[in-house]
């Protein structure tokens, strides 16, 4: 045996490198950015993922780039929103939802504070689109397309752009300042805004299409629905809306010391809440239950605060004057939602009759759009325009609604999101461009994310300014996040089918088979023996298997 | 004949003792086990009266014995060890890795019943669960014949680097005392001269054993240990005619006693054979044309002296003092294997006989050569006490 052959025992091919461990696999991991529940439930399909990771590195600048991609109002968002991404949110399953809407309002308001405006299109286009109403769906609209280089002019019935959230929504939940920066910002990208400007009749709206490449529809529902058991003629029987738009305006109407508000949604809580700032005693009569009621729950917790009675499950029967003033006869009921939005069914509980006195009543018991100028050329459905909710094409040719006029949806962030739908699908019209089909991916469920990679911690709460300074004032109620809260919360984020580039993948195969690339991650089939512990580990998850039929 | 050796009293274990003393290996890791332990204690008394020049390493298991056995071997001294039954079954996967490495290493093993249930009988089937694992297997009938076998053994073990193993069944051979020569040092260090192999751990001339390979290169690998195996047979013949000439005492690779004119032959391995030696010679009174073959060598089995042996038998009696469940007497399958296809093939009768220790005397093995003598062979090996 010669000493200079390496012996059998000796061999060696220098590396594992032979153990072609991706043979004994059946499935595949797969470096996925796939959608988070919050951007599922998100009405304007914001990228809160992605935004959320630019602010948890403090860099609030990116954050709001994104952002208003899908909305150009996040300061505004960021206070009135809804947010159902809260509800949807995965941390609510392992210690409480992210508080989103407050992150958003952060960073809207960084962008306020530091004026940071909208970048100019990158190219002017030939096209002209008209935007009926200066609201939340024709402002959305309108920066969409502008965004895009098509010149854009919104009609206003009203002296100033904002629609509800000018008219309706009071100062104390959306300071005034920040609307208008906002909206201002619009103006600044090239939005042209012609106020005083309504929609008058069939007439006018033809000219409008006729002179225009593309009409968006957003003309809101301003219609206020009355109640059969009210004579809005007596005097202190006033309609909410209208009583909300002179709050508004700085001027509350006088009424007398006691104020009844009937109804249980936003509008109801605010027109009663500006009665209660305008000193007067607040009995809001609804419906609904209190867990039914329409209204936002920390709207409604806020309301009782401020020292409003709140008779919930019960109906106005009857109203009678005399020189007392007004007397309103009521039952209790039971409340019974249908299933469609906005229908409903009540059953009166014997012998829980009742009357209460007060010197004005304001209804708020909702809106329906004003659909006469449209005359029969545009499609309804009951007291809607009746649209294809994917373009919010209205089938009329070059006519798009959305917003109010054309959904039950009455929320400001539904509005906009049906304004950048609208405006997609305006802008592939003009630009001769196909529609791409999304492919339908499912969100990131809990289970996909390693939640032990995510230390337990509070959900960031911001203070409300105190009951008294809010009656005398008149200031914004709730308060934003300090920066430290605002990083804090960031980092809560389980960034869901985002990936946050941690590298537990690579770390943790125990196969070398995961590789960084780039900001992603490529799975070396040759050697990924599919055990799945890059999926398990993934704190965001990121990470998916693929099951492989050979 | 006094070569000058020395004629003393010894039980198997202390023989085995002094083999691995005159065989001078450089390291001994031990662990201590019934009924294995004389072996170690004979030798750390030679280590201390200063007659055994190896590194005594007390490990804290078998599996550390065998473990440091290994890198021992491959650094290039000779290694010696002794265990039995749960200390053996604890080394298992170092056997394999041993063999694998192609370490000589030379370990003695008392064969002892296997837990469960706990019992210190002689069996074999400690060493017989061991004999895929690549390592050489001699078995033993006597003091002697175990001290001679260590040193035989070594010359094996060494020249087709393999490691061996050297069984000898509990109590009866481990413990029993009896007359053996110790050969002289100078004798025993012609006929082995030390351990000098071309490869070693070296860090003068680095080379690395169990190592990564391929498929291509593990399956080459297997075959260059299955041709060291087969060369065995022929270098441990060659190995025990030397050692005849220096001693007088040829052993054989089978041994085939009083089977000239036989017709009927007892196999069996170890002890068992000197049992079988008188119950032959019984026969014989009778008339009857009885014979011994015993298997000395079990790994590599030694197929063609093993048909040679047994040609023209017509009944051969296997005794196993072993048991594979499922399967029955390891040796009785074995030899059925080894004499398929043989022309005019003996009739083969596997017994399961002393399994746990069970005595078997000399008259009982009589009665079973005259039964199978009348009866026809069972494909499964048959209980008998």
């Amino acid at each position: 045996m010669s000493s200079k052959t390496p012996i059998a025992p000796t061999w060696t091919t220098g590396s594992t490198e032979v153990f072609k461990t991706g043979t004994w696999r059946a499935a595949l991991p797969l470096h996925v950015h796939v959608p988070s529940p919050c951007h599922q439930a998100c009405p304007v399909g914001g990228e809160i993922a992605e935004w959320i990771g630019h602010a948890r590195q403090r860099d609030f600048r990116a954050a709001w780039e994104v952002l208003t991609q899908h909305n150009p109002f996040p300061a505004i968002a960021g206070r009135i929103c809804h947010h159902p991404c809260e509800a949807a949110c995965n941390r609510a399953g392992h210690d409480e939802a992210l508080s989103i809407c407050k992150l958003e309002r952060f960073v809207g308001d960084a962008a306020i504070a530091q004026g940071w405006q909208f970048a100019a299109p990158a190219q002017e286009l030939a096209g002209h689109v008209a935007v009926v109403g200066a609201g939340p769906a024709g402002l959305s609209a309108a920066y969409q397309l502008r965004r895009r280089g098509w010149r854009v002019s919104v009609y206003e019935a009203s002296a100033e752009p904002g629609g509800l959230m000018r008219h309706g929504i009071p100062p104390y939940r959306l300071a005034r300042e920040v609307l208008d920066a906002e909206i201002a910002r619009l103006i600044a990208l090239g939005v042209q805004i012609q106020c005083g400007a309504p929609l008058a009749d069939a007439a006018q709206f033809a000219r409008l299409r006729a002179s225009h490449d593309a009409v968006f529809v957003a003309t809101g529902a301003a219609r206020v629905k009355r109640l059969p058991a009210l004579d809005y003629r007596l005097p202190g029987v006033m309609d909410g809306a209208a009583w909300l738009a002179a709050c508004n305006a700085g001027a509350p109407p006088a009424l007398g010391p006691s104020v009844v508000v009937i109804g249980g949604g936003s509008a109801a809580m605010d027109a009663a809440r500006s009665a209660r700032r305008a000193g007067h005693a607040v009995t809001v009569l609804a419906l609904e239950s209190r867990a039914q009621m329409p209204a936002q729950r920390d709207e409604v917790d806020e309301a009782l605060e401020e020292g409003i009675v709140l008779l919930d499950g019960a109906m106005l029967d009857d109203l009678q004057i005399d020189a007392q003033g007004l007397e309103l006869r009521c039952t209790r009921v039971n409340f019974m939602p249908a299933a469609n939005r906005g229908e409903f069914r009540v059953e009166p509980i014997t012998g829980s009759d009742f009357s209460l006195r007060a010197d004005a009543v304001l209804s708020c018991i909702g809106q329906d759009p004003e659909l006469a100028p449209f005359g029969d050329v545009l499609p309804r459905r009951d007291s809607l325009v009746d649209v294809d909710p994917s373009t919010q094409s209205s089938g009329a040719n070059g006519v798009w609604a959305g917003g109010d006029v054309a959904s039950l949806a009455r929320f400001v962030t539904e509005a906009i999101g049906m304004g950048q739908r609208a405006a997609l699908a305006i802008h592939r019209q003009l630009a001769g461009e196909e529609a791409k089909a999304a492919p339908e991916r499912a969100v990131v469920p809990l289970s996909a994310i390693a939640t032990w990679y995510h230390e337990p911690a509070r959900r960031a709460s911001a203070p409300l300014l105190p009951v008294d300074e809010r009656l005398a004032s008149g200031a914004e109620v709730q308060l934003g996040l300090e920066v430290e809260q605002a990083l804090a919360e960031g980092a809560r984020c389980f960034s869901c089918g985002t990936c946050i580039t941690c590298d537990n993948c690579v770390v943790v195969c125990p196969d070398l088979a995961v590789k960084r690339v780039g900001d992603g991650y490529e799975v070396l089939a040759e050697y990924c023996k599919g055990c799945g512990l890059c999926v398990r580990e993934c704190p965001t998850g990121s990470m998916t298997m693929l099951e492989e039929r050979r | 004949m006094n070569r000058g050796e020395t004629r003393v009293l010894l039980t198997g274990n202390h023989a085995v003792a002094w083999g691995a003393r005159l065989a001078r290996p450089k390291g001994a890791p031990v662990y201590p086990i019934t009924p294995q332990t004389p072996v170690l204690e004979l030798l750390t008394e030679f280590q201390a009266r200063g007659e055994f020049d190896a590194e005594i390493i007390t490990v804290e298991s078998e599996h550390s014995v065998m473990s440091a056995c290994i890198p021992a071997s491959l650094a290039g001294v000779r290694v010696f060890t002794a265990t039995a039954s749960q200390g053996l079954l604890l080394m298992h996967e170092l056997l394999h890795y041993a063999a694998g490495a192609r370490a000589p290493i030379v370990m003695a093993n008392v064969n002892r019943t296997v837990a469960s249930p706990w019992a210190f009988w002689p069996d074999q089937t400690d060493s017989l669960a061991q004999r895929d694992t690549g390592w050489i297997q001699y078995y033993v009938e006597s003091a002697q014949e175990a001290l001679d076998t260590v040193l035989q053994a070594y010359r094996v073990a060494e020249a087709a680097l393999l490691p061996a193993m050297i069984n000898l069944d509990a109590f009866y051979v481990s413990h029993a005392l009896e007359p053996v020569s110790i050969p002289a040092q100078a004798s025993v260090d012609a006929y082995l001269p030390p351990f000098d192999p071309p490869h070693r751990l070296d860090p003068a001339r680095p080379e690395s054993w169990g190592n990564v390979v391929s498929q291509d290169m593990y399956c080459r690998h297997r075959q260059t240990a299955e041709e060291a195996m087969t060369r065995v047979p022929a270098l441990a013949a060659e190995a025990d005619r030397e050692w005849a000439e220096r001693t007088g005492r040829a052993w054989g690779v089978v041994e085939r006693y009083r089977c000239d004119d036989a017709t009927s032959v007892v196999v069996t391995m170890g002890s068992m054979c000197g049992s079988a030696r008188a119950a032959v010679d019984a026969l014989r009174e009778e008339g009857v044309a009885a014979g011994l073959a015993k298997l000395r060598l079990f790994r590599p089995l030694p197929v063609a002296a093993l048909r040679a042996a047994l040609a023209g038998m017509r009944d051969v009696v296997v005794l196993d003092r072993n048991h594979s469940p499922g399967l029955g007497g390891v040796l009785h399958q074995e030899l059925r294997a080894a004499l398929y296809g043989m022309d005019r093939a003996p009739r083969v009768h596997g017994l399961l006989a002393g399994v746990g220790g069970v005595n078997v005397p000399p008259r009982r093995i009589a009665d079973f050569v005259r039964e199978a003598m009348q009866a026809e062979p069972r494909p499964e090996s048959v209980w008998v006490r």
